[in-house]
């Protein structure tokens, strides 16, 4: 198990000074081996606090976590001998806008960033970094660049690389495609995609996109008002009893292929799961 | 979530709530000019006592006000005792030989760290201090033996009380006034009486409507930029900085990390911005009609009287001593 | 018809060479729902700005209702062309909800009494009546875009450009803002949506293809869903029905009532 939550909850005093629960009572557990998680839940669910408390940005208020065997609570931060930042090189965190992120003059200066931090030697970083660009789809000539000068697509990948060149063990991604054209974003699905099969690490996708969910998570937590109200499977999570609860969309691959069995006389032996697959099995339906 | 209140501004209920900022922002400086005028504690403490008053009537609570000039207490304390040590005119009010020896400077050693090591305790951080400071004076003007190498007289003159005093209560006047002027007017409504105010000033070429306008996108962005910072933060101790250590060195990387970014947005933000501000016909330096009309009341023009009363007081303090 | 906008040999770079915009003809009806719609980096963006003269084109003209752009008409284009643009913080001038749909009003130097009744008036069109003293940082990003349109609904524009106006809202904003779209197309307001997204295209009267700065083809939207070439070549992501129907017809498959309801479904978007 590497990240635990034990019930708990985190509560903000907001600027009235009311306290709100931004998160209540949460019960998780997360596995080191190569999951493929989609978070998903509206804006205001307590997704961003969810995920803030996985690599111990915020410790709970109420509660505890184990973090890779780091016991978390909320007196933590005071204790002097708990030392909470090496948590960051195991649980990486990428956050929705690049700009936040991207301060380097270089690219390459930019992703060795995070390895540096965490003791990595300037040889070491530069390796790091040049095998990292082009696993996210750049190629060597983005190492010498300004950051600032990339588009919008380009910046979302330099801060990916950012991130993964720390390699951490769990790699959470808060709305990684949102912005991206098409190919872009199918192609960045494709390396998270690998790295949770072939390197045997946890993904965790915070998402608006049904579709993405869809075709890619093996499991799905949703977030409503700040609690876990959902943690399972992704095909069961669309069924009808649950997208009437929650007012979630369907993925529109789904929602296709059943109104095509429904009004038509075709049968989908595996319920396909991307576009590619839908038109496969359409043509083998049809022949 | 940070929990910052912008300016000072203390939601209330009084004539001072009620009044029109520009009224407020004149008797301020009219006040504040009078009380420079004044040369003698007493009408210092004249005023002080007026001000009470005021707060008073004003429904401002006290402890507000002692907050606003906590952050002062440092200064306070400076000129207070830099007048006291070194203003060595009028009469000698007190003397005393001081005698530093390795016995002396020790104990003033042991004193400053025992102060170190316990204030956290205090709950009266400043009445803690002042204790110490009267015992390290006892420790040097009363232990003389051992090894003296050096006695300096400390002497206490009727000027110096006089000068700390006066200075002591100008600055907590003035400070008081301004705090009352924050705590009862919104910082849109302090702008907007600003830009009315300094209407003047085009006469010299400088446009009070455009400071105003400066001002009142900057009053709007500050939750926004506050948000980001604390976003980059965040981003950035993911990447394993750490912004609560580190030496130097490690300081002005963790500053850099934050600064850089926040510039970066901000530039993009102004050249956004000011592509919908035109677009929404907004042409520098054009006459502009006004959602927010500010409106004088007898009131304003009583609270002017009066900070005129005030000023022809101090005047005539002046003029007949 | 009535032209409201004529561009005629439009083209813009940045830079010396790239040219953003290529010799863009292009003429907008008084009503119509226009959708320019590009992939990222097709110079979309860049057409608004130089509708309203906030870029100068490197050639060509433009023409707002009759009126040529230039530098002494610049201040009388713009109030007839309002735009909503991307970014949902990054246009909202005022301290609270009432002093941002004021801000153009004030440039515009209405009078205080008629500003009272317009900004009231607007605020309800979009909802947000309940919100007046609100700071930008209590809304959310749909929200702050509902109090653009209300801003520029008050200074009461013959046209409205979306400029990719729900690309940062979350899917229930974006259903909620592209409600007030149609809605407003519906009323008589020229409408102009600038986007990547084949949703939001389905509804207009009429699509622009935009690829590399050049139109690839303006047309009817119901033309430009048919014409599979196209819209490949457009580096757009189709909609999923039209995908699959377009795939079928590559295919050769016979089955027409599937490809009907394939084709329905595209147009529902």
């Amino acid at each position: 198990m590497a990240i635990q939550f034990e019930r708990v909850s985190h509560q903000y005093v907001g600027m009235d000074q009311k306290g709100y629960l931004a998160i209540e009572d949460i019960r998780l557990n997360i596995r080191g081996d190569g999951e493929l998680i989609a978070l998903i839940g509206e804006t205001g669910s307590g997704k961003s606090t969810l995920v803030q408390h996985m690599n111990a940005l915020l410790q709970p208020t109420q509660g505890r976590m184990n973090i890779f065997g780091i016991k978390v609570d909320n007196l933590t931060k005071k204790r002097k001998d708990v030392k909470l930042t090496p948590i960051r090189k195991q649980v990486g965190l990428v956050f929705q806008f690049p700009e936040y992120q991207l301060f380097e003059e270089t690219v390459e200066k930019d992703i060795m960033f995070g390895p540096k931090n965490f003791g990595a030697s300037e040889e070491e970083a530069k390796e790091k970094a040049r095998e990292i660009i082009n696993v996210v789809g750049l190629d060597e000539s983005y190492l010498s660049r300004s950051p600032f000068n990339l588009s919008g697509g380009e910046k979302k990948r330099a801060s990916i690389a950012g991130i993964l060149a720390m390699e951490p063990d769990v790699l959470i991604l808060d709305e990684p495609t949102s912005g991206l054209d098409p190919l872009g974003r199918n192609a960045l699905l494709e390396v998270f995609n690998r790295i949770h099969e072939e390197l045997n690490k946890t993904v965790i996708i915070i998402t608006h996109d049904m579709n993405t969910v869809y075709e890619y998570a093996k499991r799905v937590l949703v977030m409503r008002e700040g609690t876990l109200v959902y943690d399972g499977d992704p095909l069961k999570l669309f069924s009808k009893k649950n997208i009437d609860r929650w007012n979630l969309d369907k993925p529109e691959v789904l929602a296709l292929a059943q109104d095509i069995e429904n009004k038509f006389d075709i049968h989908f032996d595996k319920p396909p799961r991307n576009k590619t697959m839908l038109k496969n099995a359409l043509k083998e339906a049809l022949k | 979530m940070k929990n910052i209140v912008i300016g000072r501004y203390i939601p209330g209920n009084s004539f001072l709530y009620s009044m029109d900022p520009r009224a407020k922002i004149i008797t301020l400086l009219i006040l504040m000019i009078g009380v420079f005028l004044l040369d003698s504690i007493v009408f210092m403490l004249v005023s002080i006592g007026l001000i009470a008053l005021l707060l008073l009537a004003g429904r401002i609570s006290i402890k507000r006000v002692y907050l606003g000039l906590r952050p002062l207490m440092f200064l306070l304390i400076f000129t207070f005792t830099f007048q006291i040590l070194f203003n060595d005119q009028g009469d000698e009010l007190y003397a005393a030989s001081t005698h530093f020896s390795l016995l002396t400077v020790g104990l003033l050693f042991v004193l400053i760290v025992l102060w170190l090591k316990t204030k956290q305790y205090i709950r009266f951080k400043l009445l803690y201090f002042l204790l110490f400071v009267v015992m390290g004076f006892a420790v040097l003007i009363n232990i003389d033996t051992g090894l003296v190498f050096a006695t300096p007289t400390f002497s206490v003159h009727q000027e110096g009380v006089n000068m700390a005093l006066f200075i002591m209560l100008r600055l907590i006047i003035i400070v008081t006034l301004s705090t009352i002027l924050t705590i009862t007017t919104k910082p849109t409504d302090l702008n907007l009486g600003l830009e009315r105010v300094l209407k003047p000033l085009s006469l010299v070429k400088i446009n009070a409507e455009e400071i105003a306008m400066i001002i009142s996108i900057a009053l709007r962005y500050i939750p926004t930029l506050l948000d980001e910072a604390n976003k980059i933060m965040l981003a950035q101790a993911s990447r394993g900085v750490d912004f609560n250590e580190g030496k130097m060195k490690d300081k002005v990387m963790q500053v850099v990390s934050l600064l850089v970014p926040m510039f970066i947005i901000s530039f993009k933000r102004s050249d956004e911005l000011a592509n919908a501000m035109e677009a929404r016909s907004f042409a520098p330096g054009q006459p502009r009609t006004k959602l927010h009309e500010l409106f004088w009341h007898r009131l304003d023009t009583l609270a002017l009287i009066m900070a005129l009363g005030y000023f022809t007081f101090a005047v005539l303090t002046r003029v007949l001593t | 018809m009535n032209p409201m906008i004529e561009m005629k040999n439009l083209s813009f770079a940045y830079t010396k060479d790239n040219l953003v915009v290529d010799d863009v003809n292009l003429t907008i009806n008084k009503g119509e729902w226009v959708t320019i719609l590009g992939h990222n980096g097709s110079g979309k963006s860049t057409l608004s700005k130089l509708m309203i003269g906030l870029l100068r084109a490197k050639t060509g003209t433009i023409k707002i209702d009759g009126l040529t752009l230039s530098e002494e008409t610049v201040y009388d284009i713009r109030k007839k062309v309002g735009i909503v643009f991307q970014n949902p913080d990054n246009q909202f001038v005022g301290v609270t909800v009432r002093d941002d749909i004021a801000f153009g009003l004030e440039n515009l130097q209405i009078p205080r009494e008629t500003m009272l009744e317009k900004i009231d008036k607007y605020a309800r069109k979009v909802n947000m009546q309940e919100f007046m003293n609100k700071e930008p940082q209590q809304l959310s990003g749909g929200q702050k875009q509902r109090v653009a349109i209300a801003g520029i609904l008050a200074m009461e524009t013959d046209v409205i450009i979306f400029d990719e106006a729900t690309a940062m809202l979350d899917p229930k904003g974006r259903k909620n803002i592209y409600e007030y779209m149609k809605e407003l197309n519906r009323e008589g307001v020229t409408i102009i949506t600038i986007t990547h997204d084949m949703k939001e295209a389905v509804d207009a009267d009429r699509i622009i293809v935009l690829k590399d700065g050049r139109i690839l083809k303006n047309d009817t939207a119901q033309n430009i869903l048919k014409d599979q070439e196209t819209l490949e070549q457009s580096n757009l992501e189709l909609l999923l029905p039209l995908d699959v129907l377009y795939s079928l017809e590559k295919e050769n498959v016979n089955h027409d009532a599937l490809k009907e309801y394939l084709w329905q479904s595209s147009l529902k978007g």
